[in-house]
């Protein structure tokens, strides 16, 4: 399989101890604030484990959450905010503001940044197992699998999680609109990447192939689209990548409506449609080369020369030779000057991102444990207030670069 | 009953009752 994705930087946040000095007035509050802090930090640690798989991640982030969300939801069973939400100030930084924090003292603002890494570290996972040069089917599944999870941890947070927020998103930002935005549409983007390496493989008609290539480049377009009032330092990189992938699909999508032209004998159109693959592939190219040089977050790449990149040239130039081949025997058709037009919906194939839920609150919680923290002894505390600001370090990522695949087999 | 074929979750169909796999392609290639 091969591929290749674009990968933005994790979030870095500082450490956060959950030392409610007085305030916490029962062992079960301490065991809770202790937990807190020890599951956090695991959870943080997850991130840049190259052993950590998705039930892994999945075990970490239950065990952080089912805890955090006590200090989200009603435990005094009325119907006001939860007494303990605004005790404790989160920094954290954005995937494409550099090691600049955002700080809000809201435990919500707290599980949506550390839900955001969450979908990050899925994509991450994926792209690292996409990217070796074997994939066995099941890892196939689990990177298609990843991804639609990704961009269902990324619309929940968009549509039930931010508005919550009482401080509005900033400008540029993770959690403004745009920038998840764009991560919801990459992430199925990047599924349906994976569908079609498995179409193509599995020999599905050209016609199916070719409908979803040209939804996926038009996937890519819209991510394009969606970033470009941002700021160009922040957002160049990303945009590159998308205007890369957007050309690249439409080759193929171009490539494989010649193959169903050919196939219902109008050989002059189906030429016309291998040239515009052709026009596409050099564009996508040329932008390949132009990501390099584009500096941004996220990694350097050299995607232009990768096999996933090479093999599609090959197809190209190989598809339309035999097109060429044939009308210069059989058809003798005339080669129309306007591309074909490519008016294909995908029946099959399309990723929806799969619905995510929250785990239910932890059973060390009850409304007794709830009523043994008390707020009004918190501030009298002198050795809370000394402590100084903790630091926000950024992530130490493993390298994440894929695999080179020199297509070779040892046989 | 006849014995099911395969893993549960693996299959299901799509807006056309067609059968697909799980990454929503067709079950049996339409070449």
């Amino acid at each position: 399989m091969a591929h290749w994705f674009h990968r933005n930087p994790l979030k870095a946040t500082a450490p956060v101890s959950f030392n409610f000095y007085g305030v916490a007035g029962s062992p079960a509050a301490n065991k809770i604030c202790n937990n807190l802090r020890t599951d956090r930090a695991r959870l943080l640690e997850m991130f840049t484990d190259v052993t950590c798989n998705p039930d892994m991640m999945k075990n970490a982030t239950d065990a952080y959450f089912s805890l955090l969300q006590g200090f989200i939801l009603s435990l005094d069973g009325t119907t006001q905010e939860n007494k303990m939400r605004f005790i404790q100030n989160f920094k954290w930084t954005d995937t494409l503001q550099g090691n600049v924090p955002s700080a809000q003292q809201d435990a919500i603002f707290e599980l949506i940044s550390m839900s955001y890494n969450v979908a990050i570290w899925y994509t991450k996972f994926a792209s690292r197992m996409a990217g070796k040069e074997n994939v066995t089917e099941a890892e196939a599944k689990d990177v298609h699998r990843s991804l639609k999870m990704a961009a269902g941890i990324f619309k929940h947070l968009k549509e039930d999680q931010i508005p919550r927020l009482i401080t509005p998103a900033e400008k540029g930002r993770d959690l403004e609109a745009r920038v998840i935005d764009a991560y919801i549409i990459q992430c199925q983007a990047e599924a349906q990447e994976v569908t079609i390496a498995r179409a193509i493989e599995l020999k599905h008609n050209a016609t199916l192939v070719a409908a979803l290539s040209y939804e996926t480049a038009n996937f890519y377009q819209k991510a394009n689209q969606t970033l470009h009032t941002l700021e160009p330092e922040c957002s160049n990189k990303w945009r590159k990548y998308f205007q890369l992938k957007m050309h690249f699909y439409m080759a193929y999508a171009y490539c494989y409506h010649g193959q169903t032209l050919l196939a219902s004998d109008k050989c002059g159109e189906a030429i016309r449609s291998l040239q515009e693959a052709e026009k596409c592939y050099m564009r996508a190219e040329e932008l390949c080369k132009e990501y390099r040089h584009t500096k941004g977050p996220g990694s350097t790449a050299r995607p232009s020369e990768q096999l996933f990149f090479l093999k599609l040239g090959a197809l190209v130039k190989n598809t339309l030779e035999k097109c060429q081949r044939e009308n210069g025997f059989i058809y003798f058709h005339k080669v129309p000057e306007e591309p074909p037009q490519l008016e294909l919906k995908a029946s099959y194939g399309l990723a929806e991102p799969l619905s995510f839920e929250l785990p239910p609150l932890s059973e060390q919680w009850s409304p007794e444990v709830y009523n043994t923290f008390d707020l009004t002894k918190g501030a009298k505390n002198d050795k809370a207030k000394a402590k100084p600001e903790a630091e926000v370090k950024p992530m130490k990522e493993p390298d994440l670069k894929p695999q080179k695949d020199t297509g070779c087999v040892v046989s | 009953p006849s014995i099911p074929e395969g893993l549960p979750g693996e299959k299901s169909t799509n807006r056309d009752g067609v059968l697909v796999d799980e990454f929503g392609l067709p079950q049996i290639p339409a070449t």
